[in-house]
């Protein structure tokens, strides 16, 4: 999913090639994201959009060839002057007066056009690895598509082109990014724009337009560039009196790989050439003399001592676990701290959740990419690969970090919380020079364990990628993170290898990590007694009770299915049986079917009184609610998801050291081997090994002692 | 007056010495300036009322200095510049006239000017006057009127009295009889953030480094200062970048005269909560790290 959907799609029709351009946002100053070389389309902005939309308006722009645009043929078509046209005819047909121009290689030498051809028109340039090739002369490094060597293979050209591209270790998702696009286009297309008509065809041709342009300009480079070199960056910089970003190690795609600073710099870059002069304010100004006048930036700048202490807690919405223990946290971290003012960042159903617990939700909340819906979308038939659908959700993960980084310079805080906050996580080991405050890191999941090791070689190799840098991350910048808490003791943890020359999961926690016990967010002793628990939620006693949940998201809907099945055939044997069948908030209960003695419904608010209170529960493989019943000490079947490496390893193997729940795979059961396990389990008598008290005070503590000093 | 014949102060530790000094000379006055850096860019920081004189900006020159050419000059009436005696020699139009003698001086074509207080005043009057000696303009704790408010103080400022207390010590007399009583008690009202005891000490100290006859020139209510009306038509003039930094806690120009400038101005408003009168002071990384951010997005514009 992506995250951030245009507010506008439009298309341009240029002499029969449609040209396909996307708005987004509504600044005051528009930034035209130009197309390239086109083995991309629009989407290589997809890292940038959703950040520069919150303070311009975007256009993006797939090039022709590539994307939505058309695929005209012959080397005329492609020329370096009909692209600077096709850009012209966006700004015109989106009805932009004049922008910046945001581009990457051939696409600067197209903003130079535009600029040529409509002067007034372009306020700026965002010049990343410039292609401006008379600059610099050099022989092209990269063989072109049509080289001997590659023979017509155009899938083996698009692999060794992608590779090139990308030198920097870690980047498995940007090279398969870019595979994907180019295969989006053809041999043909790329071989017809390969040898289209350039220009600027000289040096001196180059150089005089560039400073005849005369326009304000920001350069970025990556010094591992191998499709333009360094030195036509720097010579680019030096002829225009631009500000040279020069990215050590970097390769020629340094928004795709490091989004956080190639987003941070354009802002900048424009800010600054945009700065209000008096003269054009004034008339505003005076138009409404009684308004209150705007306080530049946000917040004022408040005096140190005079601020009260604040955390931003960053909360994950993939299942609903997360948010109830980092409540109980919360609660144990005030007792600790009393004058703590928490906000909250956090998305739906998260954010309902903290709010009806009278907590302060930041407004940028609203503004969150939705995780949910991306891991809805990844999902199907109780399956989820959950590392790929991770891997998937960079756009999303880089979009909330960048919210989190806007939010952090409004204003201050004392401390950051993230749980399972993999967006701020990862960025803040990629730019560590952003970290500004404290800040703490809580997870109860520690690296990627391949789920299918055996036979998906490429998930093996990724997974250890991963592994290797979060390793490299945390030796590297160890005071990135404050406080690193493991939810848990260090045996609920695998002890498998995190990959091929990395130390083990558990092995690696200890070294890295504070253990806190598992943190049970209620008291568990007052949920022991399931006839009481009964009769004070109203359901009675004298009949069997099941109890199925299947947490936050709308992941498990075919699990609900599955279990209104069994439980028709439970009703054969035990007509007095009932069972509550509990959807969540993203699941409508009127979309399962209707079953004598089920009672379905949404939310219900304290969950887990009403597992603690039944017979036997039907429950998927999610971390929190398996442990809720543990702590109750209740009997219930469990469904990991399909390709969940969390809950096929991790949630599995704590399960097993709890000695809890009976464990089921939702590919090979059927209705009538789910009814006969609800009953099993109704019989059983649980004897857990008891979870050690406490886990939220033991988080509290390392949390307080961050604000306090204490230690 | 101090000697002339070397640079600097007489404090004898500075973060960062002059690179060079001298005097621009007018009508007589002698005005003594200190050069700073030699970036791209040059930033004038103008005195305040002659209570204080350059060294109310040492927290910001060292850090300016790395990256532009600073300009800082001492006010007539203290530090190292002469003192006429005569409250005309104060008019506003006086202290305009010294900026452009030591522009002239310095070789200073247009810079980023800085007007704290009394110097905000005379930056309007500045900007409105020599637009092209401005690239950029800084209000911080602006002392200047847009509507007329009367000032109480004025009218009593030479009558005698028995004794002189809060505000009655804005008085001729009582500066006559204990400049350095009234001294403390104005930096403690320019300062009233907690912990401010250096500042208090060190502004005490500056204001003795002239003398009582001198400041009573100075605040006179005879010297001509800028009316409101002069204000609102000089700042409808401003054609640059300008900024307005102003303390929620300033108790000698409250906030509303700066939200009244920046809405004159057009120009963006920063307030700093529980700030006082002299921000650049009490809070200078954060000052220093805007002005910067300021001074950098005024060279970005006037890039050749």
């Amino acid at each position: 999913m992506r995250a951030r959907e245009p507010d506008l799609v439009g298309e341009t029709d240029r002499d029969g090639v449609p040209i396909h351009y996307e708005v987004f946002g509504s600044g005051q100053t528009t930034l035209l994201m130009m197309g390239t070389f086109p083995v991309v389309d629009g989407h290589q902005w997809k890292a940038q959009v959703p950040y520069l939309a919150r303070h311009f308006r975007v256009v993006t722009v797939d090039p022709r060839g590539n994307g939505r645009s058309g695929r005209p043929a012959g080397p005329a078509a492609y020329s370096d002057d009909v692209n600077a046209a096709d850009a012209l005819a966006v700004l015109h047909a989106s009805g932009t007066d004049s922008a910046f121009l945001v581009a990457l290689c051939s696409g600067i030498k197209w903003s130079l056009l535009v600029a040529e051809r409509a002067p007034g028109r372009v306020r700026g340039i965002v010049a990343i690895a410039p292609g401006v090739h008379p600059l610099a002369p050099h022989p092209d490094p990269i063989q072109p598509v049509d080289h001997p060597d590659w023979a017509g293979d155009w899938e083996g050209w698009v692999a060794y082109h992608s590779g090139v591209l990308l030198p920097e270790p870690h980047s498995s998702k940007a090279y398969d990014d870019l595979v994907g696009w180019s295969l989006q286009t053809d041999l043909a297309t790329i071989t017809a724009r390969t040898h289209a008509p350039l220009r600027p065809t000289e040096e001196q041709e180059a150089a005089d337009l560039v400073r005849r342009l005369d326009l304000p300009m920001l350069v970025i480079h990556g010094t591992e560039d191998r499709c333009q070199p360094l030195e036509r960056g720097r010579r680019l910089a030096e002829l225009t009196g631009a500000r040279f970003v020069v990215v050590e190690g970097g390769g020629h795609l340094p928004h795709a790989r490091h989004p956080v600073l190639v987003n941070t710099k354009i802002k900048e870059f424009v800010h600054m050439t945009t700065v209000a002069t008096s003269a054009t304010a004034t008339a505003a100004a005076t138009a409404t003399a009684n308004a209150p006048v705007a306080v530049e930036g946000g917040a004022p700048w408040l005096f140190a001592r005079d601020r009260k202490r604040r955390a931003l807690w960053v909360c994950s919405p993939i299942g609903l676990g997360h948010v109830l223990r980092d409540l109980a946290i919360a609660h144990s971290l005030r007792e600790r701290v009393p004058d703590l003012q928490i906000e909250w960042l956090a998305q739906s159903p998260v954010s309902d959740v903290v709010r009806a617990h009278g907590e302060i939700v930041h407004p940028a909340s609203a503004e969150l990419a939705s995780e949910s819906a991306h891991w809805e979308s990844e999902a199907e038939r109780h399956e989820l690969h959950a590392f790929h659908a991770l891997r998937r959700m960079d756009e999303i993960l880089c979009a909330n970090y960048m919210l989190f980084d806007d939010v952090v310079r409004e204003t201050s805080y004392d401390l950051w919380v993230g749980d399972e906050a993999w967006d701020v996580d990862h960025f803040l080991h990629e730019n560590p020079e952003r970290k500004t405050a404290p800040y703490a890191f809580l997870t109860d999941v520690v690296g990627f364990l391949p789920v299918d090791a055996e036979h998906d070689l490429r998930e093996v190799e990724l997974t250890t990628d991963y592994n290797a840098e979060m390793i490299e991350h945390r030796e590297r910048f160890p005071y990135v993170r404050d406080r690193s808490l493991f939810i848990g003791d260090l045996a609920e943890l695998p002890d498998a290898s995190l990959g091929r020359g990395l130390p083990t999961v558990r092995g690696w926690t200890e070294r890295w990590f504070s253990t806190v016990p598992y943190v049970v967010p209620f008291d568990p002793s007052a949920y022991r007694r399931p006839a009481a628990l009964r009769r004070e939620l109203g359901y009675g006693t004298g009949y069997p009770l099941y109890v199925a949940a299947v947490g936050g998201t709308a992941v498990g809907r075919d699990l609900l299915e599955l279990t209104a099945e069994a439980f028709a055939l439970v009703r054969a044997d035990e007509p007095d049986a009932r069972l509550v069948m509990v959807t969540g908030p993203r699941i409508d209960p009127d979309e399962l079917p209707d079953v004598e003695g089920m009672d379905k419904r949404g939310y219900v608010d304290g969950l887990f009184a009403h597992l603690a209170a039944a017979d036997a529960a039907i429950v998927q493989g999610g971390l929190s609610t398996t442990m809720e019943l543990v702590a109750a000490r209740r009997p219930f079947v469990y469904f990991p998801l399909a390709h969940h490496w969390e809950q096929q390893h991790f949630v599995a193997h704590r399960l097993d050291h709890y000695g809890a729940g009976h464990r089921m795979d939702y590919r090979t059961t059927s209705p009538r081997d789910l009814a006969e396990a609800m009953r099993t389990a109704r019989q059983s008598r649980p004897s857990y090994r008891p979870i050690r008290r406490g886990g939220a005070d033991r988080a509290a503590d390392q949390l307080a002692s961050v604000l306090t000093g204490a230690r | 007056m101090r000697d002339a014949g070397t640079c600097g102060t007489l404090d004898s530790v500075r973060a960062r010495q002059p690179d060079r000094c001298g005097y621009a000379v007018r009508s007589g006055v002698r005005l003594y300036y200190e050069v700073f850096g030699d970036g791209p860019t040059t930033i004038v920081l103008l005195p305040p009322w002659s209570i204080v004189y350059s060294r109310i900006w040492k927290l910001q020159v060292p850090y300016f200095a790395r990256h532009a050419r600073v300009v800082v000059y001492d006010p007539r009436g203290n530090g190292r510049s002469d003192r006429p005696g005569n409250p005309s020699a104060y008019d506003d139009g006086e202290l305009v006239a010294d900026a452009v003698a030591v522009l002239d001086a310095v070789g200073v074509e247009d810079a980023v000017v800085v007007g704290l207080s009394v110097g905000a005043r005379v930056l309007l009057a500045l900007v409105a006057e020599h637009p092209e000696r401005v690239s950029g303009a800084v209000f911080v704790g602006a002392h200047l009127l847009l509507t007329d408010r009367p000032n109480p103080l004025e009218a009593t400022f030479e009558q005698e009295r028995e004794s002189y207390e809060d505000w009655g010590r804005w008085n001729a007399h009582s500066w006559r009889r204990d400049l350095a009583g009234f001294a403390e008690f104005f930096f403690g009202q320019a300062f009233p953030e907690p912990h401010s005891t250096r500042l208090v000490e060190e502004g005490t100290s500056w204001a003795l480094e002239t003398d009582a006859e001198t400041l009573v020139a100075t605040g006179s209510p005879r010297r001509r200062v800028l009316s409101p009306a002069e204000a609102t038509s000089f700042a409808a003039k401003v054609r640059c970048p300008a900024l307005v930094l102003h303390g929620d806690a300033d108790r000698i120009t409250p906030l509303s005269d700066g939200v009244a400038l920046a809405r004159a101005l057009g120009a963006p408003l920063e307030v700093v909560t529980g700030g006082g009168h002299c921000v650049n002071a009490r809070h200078p990384v954060w000052f220093n790290a805007r002005v910067r951010r300021f001074v950098d997005e005024v060279s970005a514009r006037a890039r050749p």
